[in-house]
């Protein structure tokens, strides 16, 4: 069976959360089928410049395909185009120009799977919010499966979306919230889809104490693994950690790795570390009491799931469904909502330290049981078997909805791309918890999977019903806007 | 801070989180959102604690908003007075007629009176003067009060928050002891081994302790010969022997056996 892997960004240095994702997944199918990576040449996700040269490459025994990006990204202009389909009322046109002032655009990329997609068994698409997935599905969507990594941001209620995620032949999803979001968006439950994630090259032995006399880090202390962003909820940590570490004298100290966008308080017990490499970065998550992962829109935190490898337990932002729902099934860390939350459940955990085994255990126990690689490429190896026997059986899939005539492009009566999204159901999934449940059998898909999944079997197949109510406002309840994100 | 069970391996975050919640709520005495809890806290803030907030310069505020009293208007009343005129002439003809007038009324209690309201007037002003002289001085007194009592109220706010800072502190501490005690281990064999003679573990310790002492006493003579024999006999007698007995478990690998016999040492020697 030969793959095509189309990615927006892809490269060994090149560690964006759905690029490595999408690394990780490549290098692992290559073990049982032929793959090929079809890519930009960009390597910036904010300009989407031509960095890398066109054609093909290797990168770690995969071949790599480049095609060069139209134009680098305006930000002025994404910026403007995305408040206008976001806050109001907008046509298909509108929705059209925003995903290519977006970027990175690239006519040769897609013209190469409209002609050669005869070439490839399937095509997995990754990131459906950018150009590559929502003009390559349209070029070859017999073929396509979707890995959406999708966040609960506006960009799920633009409407060009909807036919992409019930056009596709199988959607690979990264959390029941995140196939809950989608469901209710684009009203896609036929699809057939499987929760899977992805795992992660955790060292069977990390080495604390070396980072610990590599950075001289002494002390109890939380982990923060991550870009230092505004976006990603480090201004609010920053705070509610200050004033956690004036009520404690004695407590921990938070000492963060990666880069910084914004700047970090002078503070004694805050320590930013940079860059630091794989290695370092486990032996810190091995080192830590906890960490700290305070993101308000995460798809799958990978670091979480590595400090649950390494059994750490995590402290997460409960306004993110995503990480709220994944603590409440493993049992392996708490969530805050509110500074005097984020104190009580800081201190829970460091009281117990690194004595708190039963959250390490069980984060162990849940990556083992969901996202140790074995697990995942069975997933993904289960679904490709599936669709090759629906070809096989001559199944007609479903057909990709055409983009609206000329006149209906036009029409300005789509509601504003936050609206929609406010307007969806939110909160994590608490039943039908397992996240490889797979989907229904219901769809034009047909037979079920050759193998149960591992841990839940075909059963389950709709997400769960969402704890919360519909939420409106949500960025007020943040206190802020989101951005329109780059990557 | 509250108690969370984490021990078993069933954790119920769910649970843990609506533990953390009531202990929320039983702390803040009701519900109130971040954004209350924050405008009452500036509230108080604004009226309470900001000493800047305190006029220096209260005196000469009031200095400035008292107007400067004039003095009443006030006149001297003598007997004369109501036949006083510029005029000679007429001076002379109401003289003249005053017998005239005084068969009509007798004006003499009239000026009495009047003399005697002068003399109340100037007696009423000059006791005004003084209080007013006094009222900066009643007016610095409270200033200073206060800006005692607010530095007082800042006093009791840090204390407060000092002393929850150390209750947490020691809640951390004996936390973090209980757990650590739970974790540790003892080997089986270890806390009951039996003694080579079948004594009891207190009495195999007393009687290191008695071998440990009469050690420490041998070099204590030692060390006297060369102080002086009355400094290490009272040492015997008063520190060593009192102490010994609890301790003779504990002070195997003591600094005290090294040490020069000093009275004052023996004792905190052993507790190291």
């Amino acid at each position: 069976m030969k793959l095509g892997v189309v990615v927006q960004r892809y490269g060994a240095d090149i560690n964006g959360g759905a690029e490595l994702h999408a690394r990780y997944i490549t290098e692992h199918l290559a073990r049982h089928h032929e793959v090929e990576v079809l890519t930009t040449c960009a390597r910036d996700y904010v300009t989407w410049r031509n960095e890398l040269p066109p054609g093909i490459e290797t990168v770690g025994q995969i071949p790599v395909r480049r095609f060069p990006v139209r134009r680098a990204r305006d930000p002025e202009r994404f910026g403007r185009r995305s408040r206008h389909v976001f806050e109001r009322p907008h046509s298909v046109t509108d929705e059209l120009a925003w995903l290519d002032s977006e970027g990175p655009s690239s006519p040769a990329l897609i013209r190469h799977l409209r002609r050669r997609k005869a070439q490839y068994d399937y095509l997995i698409f990754f990131s459906y919010r950018y150009p590559h997935a929502y003009h390559g599905v349209r070029a070859a969507s017999r073929q396509a499966l979707l890995v959406p990594t999708a966040e609960r941001d506006p960009a799920v209620g633009v409407s060009l979306f909807g036919p992409i995620f019930r056009g596709v032949r199988a959607i690979m999803y990264n959390s029941p919230e995140e196939r809950a979001l989608i469901n209710a968006a684009a009203d896609n439950a036929s699809v057939p889809s499987v929760v899977v994630g992805v795992g992660s090259e955790v060292p069977a032995r990390p080495e604390p104490m070396r980072f610990r006399r590599t950075f001289g880090v002494e002390g109890p202390f939380a982990v923060y693994v991550g870009r230092i962003d505004e976006n990603k909820g480090c201004r609010e940590l920053f705070g509610h950690f200050a004033r956690y570490a004036a009520a404690f004298p004695r407590g921990l100290q938070l000492v963060l790795i990666g880069g910084a966008t914004m700047p970090v308080p002078d503070h004694p017990r805050i320590r930013h570390l940079g860059f630091v490499s794989d290695q370092e970065k486990f032996d810190a998550i091995a080192a830590a009491d906890l960490l700290i992962m305070p993101s308000f829109f995460e798809s799958l935190s990978m670091v979480v799931l590595e400090a649950w490898a390494l059994g750490r337990p995590v402290l997460v932002n409960g306004r993110c469904d995503v990480l709220k729902g994944q603590c409440l099934r493993s049992g392996a860390g708490l969530y805050y909502e509110t500074f005097e939350e984020f104190v009580e459940t800081l201190y829970a955990l460091e009281a117990s330290g690194p004595l708190n085994g039963p959250f390490g255990r069980n984060g162990r126990a849940y990556f083992a049981r969901h996202y140790a690689w074995p697990v995942i490429e069975r997933k993904y190896l289960d679904m490709l078997d599936r669709l090759a026997r629906e070809d096989a059986a001559g199944a007609a899939p479903a057909r990709l909805e055409p983009v609206p005539g000329w006149l209906a492009r036009r029409r300005r009566s789509l509601p504003p791309a936050r609206e929609v999204v406010d307007a969806l159901p939110a909160g994590p999934v608490l039943e039908g918890a397992a996240p490889s449940a797979t989907p229904p059998g219901a769809g034009p898909a047909g037979p079920a999977p050759s193998r149960p999944a591992p841990s839940g079997g075909p059963g389950d197949p709709r997400p769960g019903p969402r704890s919360g109510p519909p939420r409106r406002g949500r960025d007020s309840r943040h206190g802020r806007r989101a951005r329109p994100r780059p990557s | 801070m509250t108690e969370f069970n984490v021990r078993s391996d069933a954790v119920d975050v769910e649970q843990i989180m609506r533990q953390v919640r009531a202990r929320i709520r039983e702390k803040r005495g009701v519900d109130y959102t971040e954004d209350e809890i924050r405008q009452l806290a500036s509230v108080k803030l604004e009226k309470f604690l900001d000493p800047s907030g305190v006029r220096s310069d209260l005196i000469e505020q009031f200095r400035r908003r008292q107007p400067e009293t004039e003095p009443p208007l006030n006149y001297t009343f003598e007997d004369d007075t109501i036949y006083t005129t510029h005029r000679g002439l007429l001076r002379w003809f109401r003289r003249l007629l005053n017998p005239v007038l005084k068969l009509l009324f007798n004006p003499n209690p009239i000026s009495h009176v009047l003399h005697l309201q002068s003399q109340i007037n100037d007696r009423f002003y000059t006791r005004n003067q003084k209080r007013e002289q006094l009222d900066p001085l009643y007016f610095e007194v409270m200033h200073n009060l206060v800006l005692e009592m607010t530095k007082l109220g800042i006093e009791v706010k840090n204390l407060k928050m000092r002393v929850e800072s150390l209750s947490s502190r020691l809640d951390f501490d004996e936390r973090r002891a209980r757990t650590l005690e739970d974790v540790v281990q003892y080997r089986p064999g270890t806390a009951a081994t039996p003694v080579a003679g079948g004594e009891a573990p207190g009495n195999s310790e007393e009687g290191t302790g008695n071998e440990r002492r009469r050690r420490r006493r041998r070099r204590r003579r030692r060390g006297g010969r060369g102080s002086g024999e009355s400094g290490g006999g009272s040492v015997d007698a008063a520190g060593g022997d009192q102490e010994a007995p609890s301790r003779g478990g504990e002070g195997a690998a003591s600094p005290a056996g090294d040490a020069p016999p000093d009275p004052a040492d023996d004792g905190d020697a052993e507790d190291q």
